[in-house]
């Protein structure tokens, strides 16, 4: 008895949540697709792994290492 | 937090009929509750509304599954490989490794990065967490936790304290101290307290509050002063495994991952699951968000890795290849959002281009799984964790 009740708060759970996803605002692939290659497009020349930064610059490509000799 | 509720068979009054019946006694929260089967047949029923069965709500479920399949599939007009054929293809990746972190004595399970892009905090099997340094690959500070498996760690943005935990069922906040003698166990906080393992732990954008993923199927967000739970989120029917929260300019949410194959985005505020996907064929073991907010990117044992767009509500991109048959354990993207740092089982990371799909390169070097991966604050590196003890900066 306990179990059938259970079982149908569950249900009802999950029915509230997929009428909660399924009114959701929804965009086109096409459009998100095309704001995700722009945010690529505007960021990549920030990106030291996309565009590589000359060695002096990416501290951890520097020929020098940080040694202390003690 | 369940009821207990313990059956035994009994004869007399019923609480609710006030007829002599074999009676099924129920403690509920030790309270002793008299009822026939009767009157407890009569009771299940009214819990339901009128005109609805069992059967009638599983029907509108099913109906309404259908429906999202529906709504989803009127927006999938295009693929995101078709619209990325205009964009510019990547110059040759010249990676490699540019240093190796080794003290660690065991597996090394987790690790992140601090904001001043110089500090990396790690923990591993044994129960050790080491703060490095990893220009010099330098160690500055070391705490053994009182619990092994320590499957998750992180950094706090003012770069003051680091959070870890994992079998203990509990996260902990340790604040580091310039003071080289310090005691870091002595000041230790209990932040989070979960039923099952923590499996994933994260500050949000103060020190002030930490979103925590555990084994008990559930996150919760938690205040670090006072350890009092803020709110917490349920929906997952199993273990979630991982967990990020969305980029600050981008508002109060966070997607989490788990073992039932599933990616929920909530809202932080009002603890409301908001978006669903299950496309994964098994465990999500990490997921990232795209450094605009606006999708994210998941791991699983599958073998795949998958971009999701938050706005179309669906799966654009599958990273995948015949070849690879181990499961990828960890992702991130880097700044631009255009690669994708995967770590998978069979001990390679691979590098994929977001929005062609293609792979770019595959990088070897650990001797073990890749546990753990993440970009640097400023994307000049990366540094991945590993089954082999070890963890490697590549750039």
């Amino acid at each position: 008895m306990s179990n059938n009740m259970a079982k149908i708060t569950d249900i009802r759970k999950t029915v509230e949540q997929l009428k909660l996803e399924v009114n959701i605002e929804r965009m086109m692939v096409s459009k998100a697709a095309a704001d995700l290659m722009a945010f690529c497009e505007a960021h990549a020349k920030e990106d030291p792994l996309v565009i590589p930064v000359s060695s002096s610059e990416n501290p951890f490509r520097e020929k020098k290492f940080f040694c202390a000799i003690l | 937090m369940c009821d207990q509720t313990f059956l035994a068979i009994t004869f007399g009054p019923c609480d609710s009929c006030s007829e002599n019946r074999p009676l099924m006694n129920l403690y509920i929260k030790t309270e002793p509750i008299n009822y026939c089967s009767l009157c407890m047949e009569i009771m299940a029923c009214q819990g339901l509304a009128s005109g609805e069965t069992l059967k009638s709500l599983k029907a509108e479920s099913e109906t309404l599954r259908k429906k999202l399949e529906e709504e989803r599939k009127k927006l999938h007009d295009v693929e995101l490989e078709k619209v990325a054929e205009k964009a510019e293809a990547l110059g040759e990746l010249n990676m490699k490794t540019r240093r190796t972190l080794k003290g660690h004595g065991n597996k090394v399970l987790c690790m992140d990065w601090c904001k001043d892009k110089r500090r990396i905090v790690s923990s591993s099997q044994d129960g050790k967490v080491i703060v490095w340094d990893a220009f010099t690959t330098n160690k500055e500070h070391a705490v053994t936790m009182p619990t092994t498996w320590v499957m998750a760690c992180a950094y706090a943005p003012s770069g003051c304290a680091i959070a870890c935990g994992g079998l203990d069922n509990k996260c902990s906040v340790y604040p580091l101290s310039l003071d080289k003698d310090e005691n870091l166990a002595a000041k230790k906080k209990s932040v989070a307290m979960h039923t099952n393992y923590l499996s994933g732990c994260t500050f949000t954008n103060s020190d002030m509050q930490i979103l925590t993923s555990s084994g008990d199927g559930t996150s919760a967000l938690w205040d670090v002063e006072s350890g009092q739970l803020l709110q917490s989120f349920h929906g997952h029917s199993a273990d979630v495994l991982t967990l990020d929260l969305a980029p600050s300019e981008t508002g109060n949410t966070f997607v989490s991952g788990g073992s039932d194959k599933k990616a929920n985005v909530w809202d932080l505020r009002s603890g409301q699951n908001v978006q669903s996907f299950d496309t994964h064929d098994s465990d999500i073991n990490c997921v990232k968000y795209y450094p605009s907010g606006d999708a994210f990117a998941s791991a699983s044992d599958d073998s795949t890795c998958r971009l999701f767009d938050l706005r179309a509500d669906r799966e654009v991109s599958i990273y995948s290849k015949d070849s690879i048959m181990f499961g990828a354990a960890s992702v991130d993207f880097s700044l631009s959002g255009r690669l994708l740092f995967a770590g998978y089982n069979d001990y390679t990371i691979n590098v994929w281009d977001v929005l062609k799909g293609t792979r770019v390169a595959i990088l070897f070097g650990h001797e073990n799984r890749v546990s753990s991966l993440r970009v640097s604050p400023d994307g000049t590196a990366f540094c991945s964790g590993s089954w082999d003890n070890t963890l490697r900066i590549w750039a």
